[in-house]
């Protein structure tokens, strides 16, 4: 909980409609602190995911401003967007997303060669070592398991040092015990290297590891509750899906 | 099943959509292949001469051999082998008498058919419609067809009466020239079939009876038709004339028109073989095309297979359901495929119609069978390319569904090398044991190369392995795209080597068609060039010259040497098989030679002998002073004496035989070319002494008309072939990069730009295209150095620098344009990435 007073990203007042009317986000306005572990539940449809790209910068909200370190990423077109989001930004999604055709070294080095910056070997080296994958690193993501998978997204996540990092169900396709070893990496991440995180969970416990949670629904924040424990954050979801 | 398949096909319309493309393309061009061949096969003789006539008598139009072999247990095997003579034996003078005599005959005509050069006094060349051979005929013979009179009146000997067709384009007088001679004749009446001007495909000029002996320079008829009085029975009187007429062939009903002299009638032999060369080129292609897009579409579809099986399907329902689908999505292909192949036939029939490849009268005709047959083919190929693809992909573990990516279990290493053995082995026999010098080359040179593409393809990941190392190490370097690209398509062999193998098949099959055939054809004029090199310069004759008047040319002051050639054909047999080759007659004069053949053996000349090619004596394992038969172009049989060997047959023909004989036995025998060896004024004396006479320098005679013909038609085979590769290799970049949606979209949330993921593309389809093109060359390579060798014993690899650019030229800036434009349809320039997976 380090540093927590500066803000790595801002939303204010950022409203997002799909088709048919449907307003994911309804003006959301949030401040995500550096060095903070933020949950983000809420009830199927309610935003949570939605925020995640206009806070992370992958999607481009209707109107309302997103600063992400300072710059403001509402109003940038590709390729900037992409510069501006890899500089700063990691992220882990439930599917992994890692690139079969290569090695579990590759695809941790990948976003700082895309960068175009020279790959901090040491630091990936360490970062493997963390997430216990040191020894795979010749391996290909195909033969790994799920849980050694998004372990390898949070390598490659932290290798490149960025910001913020960006967790969507990061544990959802792993079983109880590896998710919660992913989890206490996140933890660790937080707290050991000062990483910013934001996770989309719709699991308490999951939410319970966090220093925050945000509750979102009908894309509006509905409640934000610091310190969560399970229970408190099981209440509290109840009682958002009671509304 | 059908209900699974049908509902899967719905909800992925894109993906079948490779395979529809190659679907509908390849049934369309079988069908077409197919439409084409059956046409020129069933194509018969446009217009009947004798459609008066009950019954036609003619001479054996064809040499035919028997050979009785007695294999074990005594069993006799009788063969009866055929070759097409381009002339026709004359009858017996006689036997028109004896025909008469038959009951319900009400005249018996003698008929003779001699071809005939026309022209007018000044000079000008004087051809039936669309260029159509002129045949003459005596006057007798218009009640065959019948020809009525228009205007005039009969010919009394020296004048004739024409159709009303070359009556159009004839003044009253015209100069006719066959093997006999030139004569000037008047003419005196215009004659037609009943309803048109002249029959189809040959003009006819009617002479004297009392001439037409004379003229055609034959002891008897060519034909005796049988006019019989109405309601006689037809078969009866063909029985009775069948004992009287000896092996003369007789012909009744549709079959009449098989009597009309063979030089009279359009010629499907070159189309056929044209055809057959389409047919078989487009159908290696789209099978090979076909079998290749299944294989990828089948494999891009993994992750739902093995999502199916967590459903519950077992292997043989997945194997089904690939199986139903296939057959679907092909059966929609035909829909549209038969009816396409029928414009494809339409619009390359015109084409070489344009070009005279085929005649001017050739129709295609739409059978339905070869449309069904194409159908059929196009659906068992796919069908049977989905059932191997999904050999091993059905018994993807279900679980895999659950992971990340699926991958077919490996393996399956043994089979592709037998496949790749086998057809290597295939191709190395024969490149050593066909003589690819022959006529069979070129065929069989594009035979090599089908199987050594279906090796390729075979081995398609272990070569791609090989290449994409080094390959990528060159290609890959500088930038993060470059980097990825090579680890990328290391990665993916399977994946590069399917998408390569389009691009060798374009290559390797074009390559090798277009610079063959460029070696043949400079081939052809050097030794032309060569031949004719003695020579101060060549005399024709457009209107025709026949062999007397070309011995005024070669006696004229002045000359001291003379080589005179009359292009026909003949017959000579190998094991039992007649078979046909180009020859000429030859005579010589004077004591300087006007003609080079490169006598390799022995010395040309002296009577009853010949000369044959070297390629011919290897053939026919004939040595100097052996005698051989030959039948001439009347089927006339001799017996010569092998005088001598020599090398420079290209663009002339495989036999020299003495110019008496073919003059004596070819109806057309008419001089090709005199090579003249003089000194002073003899162009001018020629001028005066035989009016029309061309004199042009030695070089620069340019190849025959025929040739010319063939070369057009080669031309346009290359264009569909070129066209129908260059689709397949856009198909299967578009197949491979809008599967991989997914892949891009991970990498752009990896930090991809837009523009990354295109420069990785091109450095991808970079790679990949080196890859083709490399194995395409060795393939070309192999091929085309082998032929080379047979030919003139020199190793050529590239041939002709020009062609070899341009089609690497060509074929790279293909692939590289089908490996970036889907991309960019796939990953806009100025989209976020795509988050659904």
């Amino acid at each position: 909980m380090r540093d927590s007073g500066t803000t790595v990203v801002e939303l204010t007042g950022v409203t997002k409609s799909y088709t048919a009317g449907i307003r994911a986000l309804d003006g959301v306005s949030v401040t995500f602190g550096s060095g903070s572990f933020t949950a983000v539940m809420g009830p199927s449809g309610s935003g949570k995911s939605t925020l995640l790209h206009c806070a992370a910068g992958l999607d481009r909200p209707d109107s309302g401003r997103v600063l992400l370190a300072g710059q403001d990423i509402g109003g940038l077109r590709e390729p900037r967007l992409t510069r501006a989001r890899r500089r700063r930004a990691g992220f882990v999604f439930q599917s992994y997303n890692l690139m079969d055709s290569l090695s579990v070294w590759d695809n941790v080095l990948l976003p700082q060669r895309l960068a175009g910056v020279r790959p901090d070997r040491a630091w990936a080296r360490d970062v493997l070592r963390r997430v216990q994958l040191d020894g795979r690193e010749h391996a290909r993501p195909a033969q790994l398991s799920g849980g050694q998978r998004q372990r390898v997204a949070l390598a490659r996540a932290l290798a490149a040092r960025p910001e913020i990092i960006f967790a969507d169900e990061p544990t959802g396709a792993l079983d109880l015990a590896t998710g919660r070893a992913v989890l206490a990496l996140f933890r660790e991440a937080v707290d050991d290297l000062g990483t910013t995180i934001v996770m989309v969970t719709h699991d308490p416990v999951t939410a319970g590891q966090a220093d925050r949670v945000v509750f979102l629904a009908d894309g509006r924040i509905v409640a934000d509750l610091t310190e969560p424990t399970p229970e408190r954050a099981a209440a509290q979801m109840m009682a958002v899906v009671a509304r | 099943m059908m209900r699974l398949a049908l509902s899967t096909l719905r909800g992925h319309r894109g993906s079948h959509l490779g395979t529809f493309v190659a679907a509908l393309l390849a049934i369309a061009l079988l069908a077409g292949g197919g439409l084409l061949l059956a046409s020129v096969l069933t194509a018969r003789p446009p217009a009947d001469r004798f459609a008066a006539a009950a019954v036609v008598v003619a001479g054996p139009h064809e040499v035919k051999l028997t050979t009785t072999t007695t294999k074990k247990k005594d069993k006799v095997k009788t063969k009866v082998k055929t070759e097409t003579l381009t002339g026709s034996r004359t009858l017996p003078a006689d036997l028109a008498g004896r025909l008469a005599a038959l009951p319900s005959v009400t005249a018996a005509v003698a008929d003779v058919a001699v071809p005939v050069r026309a022209g007018t006094p000044d000079g000008r060349v004087l051809r039936g419609a669309d260029g159509a051979p002129v045949i003459g005929h005596g006057w007798a013979s218009a009640a065959l067809t019948p020809y009525t009179l228009r205007s005039g009146r009969p010919p009394n000997p020296g004048e004739v009466v024409l159709d009303a067709d070359l009556a159009r384009r004839a003044g009253d007088t015209l100069v006719i020239t066959t093997r006999t001679g030139t004569r000037q004749v008047r003419v005196v009446g215009v004659a037609a079939p009943d309803g048109r001007d002249g029959l189809p495909a040959q003009g006819a000029i009617f002479l004297a009876d009392a001439d037409i002996g004379a003229v055609a320079g034959t002891a008897g008829p060519t034909a005796v038709a049988l006019l019989a009085a109405p309601g006689a029975d037809t078969a009866a009187l063909a029985a009775a004339v069948r004992d009287l007429a000896g092996d003369a062939g007789v012909h009744t009903g549709a079959d009449r028109v098989r009597a009309d002299l063979p030089g009279a009638l359009p010629d499907y032999i070159g189309p056929i073989s044209i055809f057959g060369f389409v047919l078989g080129l487009t159908g290696f292609a789209a099978v090979f095309v076909l079998t290749g897009t299944v294989t990828l579409s089948v494999r891009q579809r993994l992750r739902e297979l093995a999502l199916l099986r967590t459903a519950g399907a077992t292997p043989g329902q997945l194997r089904r359901l690939l199986g139903a689908e296939s057959v679907l999505v092909a059966g929609v292909a035909a829909l549209g495929g038969a009816p396409l192949g029928i414009v494809v036939a339409e619009v390359v029939a015109a084409r070489f119609r344009q070009l005279a490849v085929v005649p001017a009268q050739f129709e295609v005709r739409t059978y339905a069978f070869v449309l069904v047959a194409a159908a059929v083919a196009g659906m068992l190929v796919t069908f049977a390319a989905a059932r191997l693809a999904g050999r091993r992909a059905v018994r993807i573990a279900p679980t895999q569904a659950l992971t990340e990516t699926a991958n077919v279990p490996a393996g399956g290493l043994a089979p592709r090398l037998l496949v790749a053995a086998v057809t290597t082995a295939g191709a190395v026999a024969l490149l050593t044991f066909v003589p690819l010098d022959g006529p069979l080359g070129i065929g069989m040179s594009f035979v090599a190369t089908a199987l050594l593409l279906c090796a390729v393809a075979a081995l398609g990941p272990l070569l791609v392995r090989l290449l994409t190392g080094p390959i990528s190490r060159v290609l890959g370097t500088g930038g993060a795209a470059g980097w990825l690209a090579a680890l990328v398509t290391r990665a993916e062999r399977r994946r590069v080597a399917a998408v390569a193998v389009p691009l060798v098949l374009m290559f390797a099959v074009n390559a090798v068609m277009l610079l063959n055939n460029a070696l043949v054809a400079d081939l052809a004029e050097s030794e032309q060039a060569a031949r004719t090199a003695p020579a101060t310069a060549q005399v024709s004759m457009p209107a025709g010259l026949d062999l007397g008047t070309a011995r005024r040319v070669a006696g004229t002051d002045g000359v001291t040497g003379a080589a005179i050639t009359l292009p026909t054909r003949v017959v000579v047999a190998q094991g039992g098989k007649p078979q046909d080759y180009a020859a000429q007659g030859l005579l010589t004069t004077g004591t300087a030679p006007a003609l080079d053949l490169s006598v390799r053996e022995g010395a040309l000349g002296g009577p009853e002998t010949f000369a044959a090619s070297a390629y011919l004596t290897r053939q026919h394992g004939w040595h100097v002073g052996d005698e051989v038969p030959v039948w001439l172009a009347d089927g006339h049989q001799v017996r010569l004496r092998l005088s001598a060997v020599y090398e420079r047959a290209r663009g002339f023909g495989d036999l020299v035989l003495p110019a008496g004989l073919v003059a004596a036995h070819d109806p057309a025998g008419l001089v090709g070319a005199v090579g003249l060896r003089y000194t002073g004024d003899v162009p001018a004396r020629l001028a005066a002494t035989v009016p029309g006479v061309r004199v042009t320098p030695a070089l620069g005679a340019g190849p025959a008309g025929d040739a010319a013909n063939q070369q057009g038609g080669w031309e346009l085979l290359m264009v569909i072939s070129l066209g129908f590769t260059a689709i397949a290799v856009v198909n299967t970049f578009a197949i491979a990069t809008v599967s991989r949606r997914r892949e891009y979209a991970g990498l752009r949330l990896a930090g991809a730009t837009p523009g990354q993921l295109h420069r990785l593309a091109l450095r991808e389809a970079l790679i990949t295209v080196a890859v083709g093109l490399t194995l395409g060359a060795i393939v070309t390579g192999v091929v085309v150095a082998t032929f080379s060798t047979a030919q003139d014993g020199i190793t050529r690899i590239v041939v002709d620098p020009l062609t070899y650019l341009a089609m690497i030229g060509g074929v790279g800036g293909l692939g590289l344009l089908a490996g970036l434009l889907p991309i960019r349809l796939v990953v806009p320039r100025r989209s976020l990435p795509a988050l659904e997976a």
